[in-house]
């Protein structure tokens, strides 16, 4: 594993850096107080190849490596995090499943759309009884000749209001004793396919998350992706991969707070001196560096590891847990940096510290990333 | 086929300018760089003539290995090849000699060049003289601070901005341009050039040696300039409180920052003020 930073990821982190600051920095406060999704700059990243991070050239995506990918999804949500959100999940877990488990049909017709943003994606497993006890979906899936019928709501849904593809999560088999789901590529033109309102939320407020509702929605058979029954595998695969998208948005998310903090520590004047002089301040600051530090290697371990081929579900869960622990301890300090002013909407920081707590909820709480990181540990000791 | 030469500095960020104080000069190893503003016009430039002609694109730089990074971008905006002019005996060259060796690399490298693309200045030190200069070592016809280019087959017309008027000029290739960052602005750049960049190119590297550099000129001796001295400017601020009825204090304010405003805005406001009083 390379530890520091190549060539090529430095020139990509101030290609998006300048990108985000010429783009989104100037509407990032207003795009979340309005919560409102800012479709211009978002046609012009699709130009950009950023709905195709991960998919090969064949399918006219960029092709980049995951820490490459990492960095994207980190330095948009350095500046804006809403958007941030919408990139790293399309990427993550909406174009991620159909480049491991779809056909190759599948693949040539939804993959080229996908990669050039002409689609966007969101990825739907979430129901009210269904959290972090994923397996207990009610969503169901029935067949009927060449079709599948499908019934339920799902919440929650980051790009709802504004996908035109979502993979739904839905029972195949609702025999109690074989439980069984799978995956569905739904479109958002499919008959029985309904959004509800977007939701009204403490964070992240420029992505529309939204409900879903499918009212026998007929979804052709030729669109389960992966067998009849892979639900949960096609589920866990992808969120391990999520949880890499997430540790970048709460990384990135750290970064901005804490360069906001540096910045105003060095101006704010207290005590006729800046408050970067003082020691309390410098302890703070030294603490947030460090944190920020140690969990960007952590996730580019995890990147790595994708990129090798080897497992890395363990490594992911490991990353999301600290990347947004951190970013919640980070955009918090910061605030306290800022003093009444970070309380206040004049300054990003209150944003960065709404924005920050969703990263230790979804794609799996920091309970479950515990739940998956004990489990891989106890399996490999013996007692 | 178009030849194209683009010739780009990287700079550091003007945010960070350290510099040393016993020296005079940047301590260019401390600073993170970037692609001269200027430069990245003129590369933009030479972008829009590939794309309505057929063109190939090399970008050439000098400076620290770090420079291969403005090259690595050149390639991933869309230049064709990269060249990078870099030995620790042509550290500190002035403009003069940074143009006989930029002279050497072209002559070298790309002979059949049809024309050369600079940025007017550089964001460092903004003498604005190394692309005049290389015009007339290379002895070829070139305007600076050009804002506009049409290419009519063998013929170059370019449009500038001189002294508060505009001048349209005509010359033939092989030619030179220095661009200003009036027109041309820079796109941004696609992430998969950005990966392309890295895995489908490679830039060449070159030493004085290679160059055939003369030795009269290593280590700063050709250099005809020398920066004895650098100084930060003192800027001071200071409050003016005007007084008086809301009105009086207006048309004091508009009177005496008129002309600041105007820059600021880029319009003038003169009119603007006639109209309301009639």
């Amino acid at each position: 594993m390379q530890i520091n930073p190549s060539a090529k990821h430095k020139l990509i982190r101030n290609s998006v850096r300048h990108f985000a600051e010429t783009e989104l920095a100037p509407i990032a406060a207003e795009i979340d107080r309005n919560a409102a999704f800012p479709l211009n700059v978002i046609a012009k990243m699709k130009k950009l190849n950023y709905f195709g991070l991960q998919v090969p050239k064949e399918f006219g995506g960029a092709a980049m490596d995951s820490i490459s990918a990492a960095i994207v999804m980190e330095e948009n949500s350095r500046v804006c995090a809403a958007v941030g959100l919408c990139v790293a999940v399309h990427n993550g877990v909406a174009v991620y499943p159909f480049l491991q488990f779809a056909t190759p049909e599948q693949k040539k017709h939804y993959l080229p759309k996908l990669a050039s943003g002409e689609i966007i994606g969101a990825f739907s497993l979430t129901e009210a009884n269904a959290g972090s006890d994923s397996a207990s979906v009610e969503t169901t899936a029935v067949k009927k000749n060449h079709e599948y019928i499908l019934n339920g709501t799902k919440i929650f849904v980051t790009n709802g209001g504004v996908c035109d593809l979502a993979l739904i999560f839905a029972l195949t088999n609702t025999d109690q004793t074989r439980l069984q789901s799978s995956v569905f590529i739904v479109e958002s033109c499919f008959s029985g396919f309904l959004r509800g309102e977007l939701e009204d939320l403490c964070g992240m407020r420029a992505n529309p998350v939204s409900s879903l509702f499918l009212e026998d929605c007929r979804v052709p058979e030729k669109n389960l992706l992966g067998k009849l029954g892979d639900g949960m595998k096609i589920g866990m695969t992808t969120l391990d991969n999520g949880r890499i998208g997430v540790a970048a948005q709460a990384l990135g998310i750290a970064q901005g707070a804490f360069e906001a903090a540096v910045k105003y520590a060095k101006e704010r004047q207290q005590f006729k001196k800046p408050i970067a002089s003082l020691q309390t301040i410098q302890n703070y600051i030294a603490d947030m560096a460090t944190e920020i530090a140690a969990a960007r290697l952590l996730l580019y371990q995890a990147c790595s590891l994708k990129d090798e081929g080897a497992p890395f579900g363990c490594e992911a869960a490991m990353a999301k847990l600290y990347c947004s622990q951190i970013a919640s301890k980070v955009t918090s300090m910061a605030v306290q940096i800022h003093g009444g002013y970070g309380y206040s909407k004049e300054y990003d920081v209150e944003r960065y510290f709404r924005d920050a707590k969703v990263t230790e909820i979804y794609e799996g709480t920091s309970e479950i990333q515990r739940l998956v990181i004990a489990r891989s540990v106890l399996s490999q000791l013996t007692f | 086929m178009l030849n194209l030469v683009v010739c780009l500095k990287q700079v550091p960020m003007v945010t960070e300018l350290p510099w040393d104080e016993k020296t005079g000069t940047l301590r260019r190893d401390l600073a993170a760089g970037m692609m001269n503003p200027a430069c990245k016009h003129a590369l933009e430039a030479a972008l829009q003539i590939k794309e309505k002609f057929s063109a190939k694109i090399t970008a050439i730089t000098m400076g620290p290995p770090a420079s291969e990074e403005v090259l690595r971008e050149a390639l991933a905006l869309g230049a064709d090849e990269g060249i990078l002019i870099c030995d620790k005996l042509l550290a500190g060259s002035d403009t003069y000699v940074t143009s006989l060796i930029l002279t050497a690399a072209i002559k070298r490298e790309c002979p059949k060049f049809d024309l050369i693309l600079c940025g007017a200045y550089t964001a460092d030190s903004e003498t604005a003289q190394v692309g005049p200069q290389l015009a007339e070592e290379l002895d070829l016809p070139a305007a600076a601070y050009v804002e506009k280019l049409e290419i009519h087959g063998r013929i170059l017309r370019v449009r500038r901005l001189v002294d508060n008027f505009r001048e349209t000029l005509e010359m033939e290739f092989p030619a030179l341009v220095t661009v200003s960052m009036e027109n041309y602005k820079p796109r941004y750049t696609e992430l998969m050039g950005l990966e392309k960049a890295f895995v489908e190119n490679d830039v060449i590297v070159l030493g004085a040696a290679a160059l055939g550099i003369n030795a009269s000129l290593f280590k700063n001796k050709g250099s005809r300039t020398k920066v004895r001295k650098v100084f930060l400017r003192k800027a001071q601020k200071e409050n003016v409180i005007l007084q008086g009825t809301a009105s009086a204090v207006v048309t004091e304010f508009l009177n005496k920052y008129q002309r600041k405003i105007s820059t600021a805005i880029g319009k003038s406001i003169e009119e603007k003020k006639l109209n309301d009083e009639e």
